[in-house]
């Protein structure tokens, strides 16, 4: 490649890199633009009550960040050994045809719109729930964690799938050779080494199941209040707003979804770093 | 009278459908140095493969034919026995040195993690022994803890060699130990090689005439599909060989 072309490709992909990363920190002072005028007069401490009552003041929204951490904290717990375990079965115990196969499949998994996991919820999940708890609707925390957890799943088993095939061949020729069976070529060779990769599956599902409005407006059941158990009902921060965001331009409970989104950009970040966290002290264990 | 370690019987070997190894028989000696010299492209690496059963792990290679080792005096045909039990006793070094990402203790010590032996004095015994007969140990006694990358490439060789040592295989094929290797480095190999003479069958795939000729009891040529036992006085220059 000529010398000027690539000084222009090299100019355009910086373009392309400080343009999304401009957007996100512009997302994010939009966010604190827009919340600004609700925190004036130290009226901060207002939205990190119990209660959500609008029209008496009341914006506390700490039952929704609860309702959030609970459900994608759950889905996350769900979902990650089902991915492990679906990633290893696809790259290392059934690398023929099923494998493939099952690959495929889980491809197909990501392009079905979230509104028909809803719909599945709805009909299949929550009465099985309902049945068992023998109490309330079935919306509740473990019906939108269980669907929220489906709906990360293949996010989760392609990247670890696809770390987990990045690990160079001469490292798997070694442990064969030396007699490793294909667990222990996965427990003491694959994911150590593809670590990194299964952190950044993680980072991407928390983002999608703290991100995710229409499985918990569909199912968790909405209920104001902090989940004490897995069969109670509860409100995400992304169902709030989006339940919010009809109601009038200029009430007061519509600005203060912007608190919400910023609460949300907020705890997003903390998780991603947190995961990040454990990655690097992961490597710095194996050093 | 020649003691045989292994018998080959009609072994084809397959990649997708085109034929690597035909109708191939052959005999190796019992604790001794076979070397398998040959054209580029004839098959030797994958005769190794056939061996320890490695080629399983190739998608669309395919293997028929009968390979047996003697093990307490009887011949076992290597598909009926569990591939890791085969590859604990049929050990394989191969061209470019292949250490773990971990450190130069845990890579000796990998195999005897994976038989599942946990005693720490019995498992440092053995990885000082293993270091020894490689002569390594004078080298990275003072720095075990360190990562087995950041050995020279004739280190890691060696490394290698004690690793796949370190269970006392019956077997150990090695492809092209020094080939990737400098001068002083593939010297050390050879001495280290000789060494291993009497302790266990070596099957050695090579290029070079001279460690062929400074190591090897027997020499076989492998060439159109055929093993034929060579005299070591008439294996002439290194184009020759590896052409």
């Amino acid at each position: 490649m000529k010398p000027s072309i690539e000084k222009l490709a090299e100019k355009g992909f910086l373009f392309s890199a400080l343009f999304s990363v401009s957007i996100t920190i512009l997302i994010f002072f939009f966010m604190v633009f827009f919340s600004f005028p609700l925190f004036k007069g130290g009226d901060i401490a207002k939205f990190f009550t119990l209660e959500w009552n609008p029209y008496e003041s009341g914006f506390g929204i700490v039952p929704m960040m609860a309702g959030t951490g609970i459900i994608a904290l759950l889905a996350l717990l769900i979902a990650t050994p089902f991915g492990i375990g679906c990633s290893a079965l696809i790259s290392v115990f059934s690398t023929g045809y099923f494998g493939r196969f099952l690959r495929k499949v889980v491809e197909f998994m990501t392009g079905i719109p979230t509104v028909i996991y809803g719909f599945v919820a709805i009909f299949l999940l929550v009465p099985f729930i309902r049945e068992i708890f023998e109490k309330g609707t079935g919306m509740c925390v473990l019906s939108a964690s269980i669907m929220l957890a489906l709906l990360i799943l293949p996010t989760i088993i392609l990247f670890i799938s696809n770390a987990f095939n990045a690990v160079p061949k001469n490292y798997l020729d070694a442990a064969d050779s030396l007699g490793a069976t294909p667990a222990q070529k996965l427990v003491y060779i694959i994911i150590p080494l593809a670590w990194k990769g299964i952190i950044s599956a993680l980072v991407l599902a928390a983002g999608r199941a703290v991100g995710d409005t229409l499985i918990s407006l569909m199912i968790a059941g909405n209920a104001l209040q902090i989940p004490k158990g897995l069969s109670d009902a509860a409100r995400t921060l992304t169902a709030h707003i989006a339940l919010i965001i009809a109601s009038d331009y200029e009430s007061p409970e519509f600005k203060s979804i912007f608190v919400c989104g910023l609460i949300l950009f907020i705890f997003t970040t903390l998780i991603i770093l947190a995961l990040r966290l454990l990655g690097y002290l992961k490597i710095l264990r194996n050093r | 009278m020649k003691k045989i370690k292994i018998r080959i019987n009609n072994l084809n070997c397959f990649y997708k459908k085109k034929p690597v190894l035909k109708d191939l028989k052959g005999e190796m000696e019992e604790k001794a140095i076979t070397t398998i010299i040959g054209p580029s492209g004839v098959g030797k690496t994958t005769l190794l493969m056939a061996i320890n059963r490695l080629y399983e792990s190739i998608p669309d290679c395919r293997v028929e034919g009968k390979v047996e080792i003697k093990l307490n005096t009887k011949y076992i045909d290597i598909h009926k026995l569990p591939v890791t039990d085969l590859r604990k006793k049929v050990g394989m070094v191969f061209q470019v040195p292949n250490p773990l990402p971990m450190s130069i203790f845990k890579n000796i010590a990998f195999p005897l993690k994976l038989s599942g032996i946990k005693d720490k004095e019995y498992i440092k015994e053995k990885v000082e022994q293993a270091l020894k007969d490689a002569f390594l140990w004078d080298e990275v006694n003072d720095r075990l803890n360190d990562s087995a990358l950041e050995l020279s490439g004739g280190q890691q060789q060696r490394l290698c060699i004690a690793r796949a040592m370190i269970m006392q295989p019956e077997v150990l094929l090695l492809d092209e130990p020094t080939s990737s290797l400098d001068m002083e480095a593939a010297l050390k190999i050879t001495e280290l090689l000789k060494n291993l003479k009497g302790k266990c069958t070596l099957l050695v795939v090579s290029h070079y005439t001279s460690l062929t000729k400074e190591i090897s009891d027997n020499v076989l040529t492998l060439k159109d599909g055929c093993l034929k036992i060579t005299e070591n006085s008439k294996i002439v220059d290194e184009s020759s060989v590896a052409n």
